[in-house]
């Protein structure tokens, strides 16, 4: 009996010695895949913080080039607009004409507020007219309204090329802003919604601020005789709905005018 | 005994392992699909290696930017390999090589080097 309980102690006892061998490794192996996690969560934080850390930079950067953009259409606009001795307040207030138009017809914020950037390089074409056409302080004869005509190409022209949608809208609004809805503007004599919206809207802004404004050749006119133009020329000159925008709106627009007067 | 190469991928280090050269190099990140199924080749070529066919000294380059945890368990599973090779007599050196700018990669290097006391465990600013 007592050698048969020996052998099973025997027996035992080298279950316990393999028993503690193999706790000891998983042990040391839980204490190891512990460790792994803690260095991976706290090395995998480092990165988090690290990309965050890019991801602000990246914007910034973006927020830079979008606000480099934005300063240069606008001073290019400035630039066309005073070659003719108009202000910078004009295209200031055209572009803001611009986006309440965008807005109130529809189109999404984004493009309103691209529209708003884009629209001051309307008159872009104009720095390739000559001064003495330009600032005459009389009326054009025809050869010169000719000239003067060619701005609108000459604009799209030197914009067409930029795959940048800024510019690229910008090229639109320069080729397509003395066109009018019933087909008689300039240069491609389009028609309707066939102008584009960006054109037509640009248009009304730039036409309503004119008016408003001494010009070389012109006193500014008072505010019913450009709003009986407009009720004469809506679905003539201008896009009726775009009119009827305006006409609901007018708060709106006078609101931009006082806030931004010439000096 | 042949060379193993591995190109870099996205997710996966470049592997060069030169039997003539005594050299085991490892550059770039280690996020594998599967990564114990990804390292198994490097994993059997080492073991081969020290089974007779390695040189007097052997030379290891980690240059490990970023890597996934199970990454991780796969290089103490390679150190412990190593440790091994190193009691059993083999001359081999380390060299965890991390940018200055990447905190993390030294950290991780200094973690490893306190692992593996017993390893000639050299972190190398590039």
């Amino acid at each position: 009996m007592e050698a048969f309980e020996n052998k099973l102690i025997g027996e035992i006892e080298d279950l316990q010695e393999k028993f503690t061998k193999t706790t000891q490794k998983l042990i040391k192996d839980v204490k190891r895949q512990d460790k792994i996690m803690i260095r991976s969560d706290k090395r995998q934080q480092q990165e988090y913080d690290e990309l965050q850390r890019k991801f602000a930079e990246v914007e910034a950067l973006q927020k830079e080039i979008e606000e480099t953009q934005r300063e240069v259409v606008f001073t290019m606009g400035a630039i066309g607009e005073s070659r003719s001795k108009e202000t910078g307040n004009h295209v200031k207030r055209v572009a803001e004409y611009s986006k309440i138009f965008a807005l109130h017809y529809g189109l999404p914020k984004e493009e309103a507020e691209m529209l708003k950037q884009a629209s001051p390089m309307h008159d872009i074409g104009k720095v390739a007219i000559p001064d003495a056409v330009l600032n005459k302080p009389a009326r054009f004869n025809e050869e010169e309204r000719k000239i003067m005509d060619t701005h609108a190409q000459l604009g799209f022209d030197m914009l067409k090329a930029s795959n940048r949608p800024l510019l690229k809208m910008a090229s639109t609004v320069a080729y397509e802003h003395h066109e009018k809805w019933n087909g008689k503007g300039y240069p491609n004599k389009l028609s309707g919604e066939d102008i584009h919206i960006y054109g037509r809207i640009t248009a009304l802004a730039d036409v309503f601020d004119a008016l408003g404004s001494d010009r070389v050749y012109k006193k500014a006119w008072d505010d019913e005789r450009i709003f009986k133009l407009f009720k004469e020329e809506r679905g003539e000159h201008f896009d009726p709905q775009l009119i009827d925008i305006f006409f609901e709106n007018l708060d709106e627009f006078l609101r931009v005018r006082d806030s931004l007067k010439d000096m | 005994m042949e060379n193993l190469i591995i190109e870099e991928t996205k997710y996966t280090p470049s592997i060069n392992l030169d039997a003539k050269k005594g050299l085991i190099e490892l550059v770039g990140k280690s996020y594998p699909e599967n990564t114990f199924e990804f390292y198994k080749p490097m994993m059997d070529w080492i073991e081969e290696y020290f089974n007779g066919n390695e040189l007097p000294k052997t030379i290891i380059n980690f240059e490990i930017i970023y890597f996934n945890s199970s990454s991780s368990k796969l290089f103490f599973d390679f150190l412990d390999l190593i440790e091994e090779m190193a009691n059993a007599g083999k001359y081999i050196e380390i060299n965890w090589i991390y940018d200055k700018d990447n905190d993390s990669a030294l950290e991780a290097g200094e973690d490893f080097k306190e692992d593996f006391e017993k390893l000639n465990f050299i972190l190398a600013e590039k």
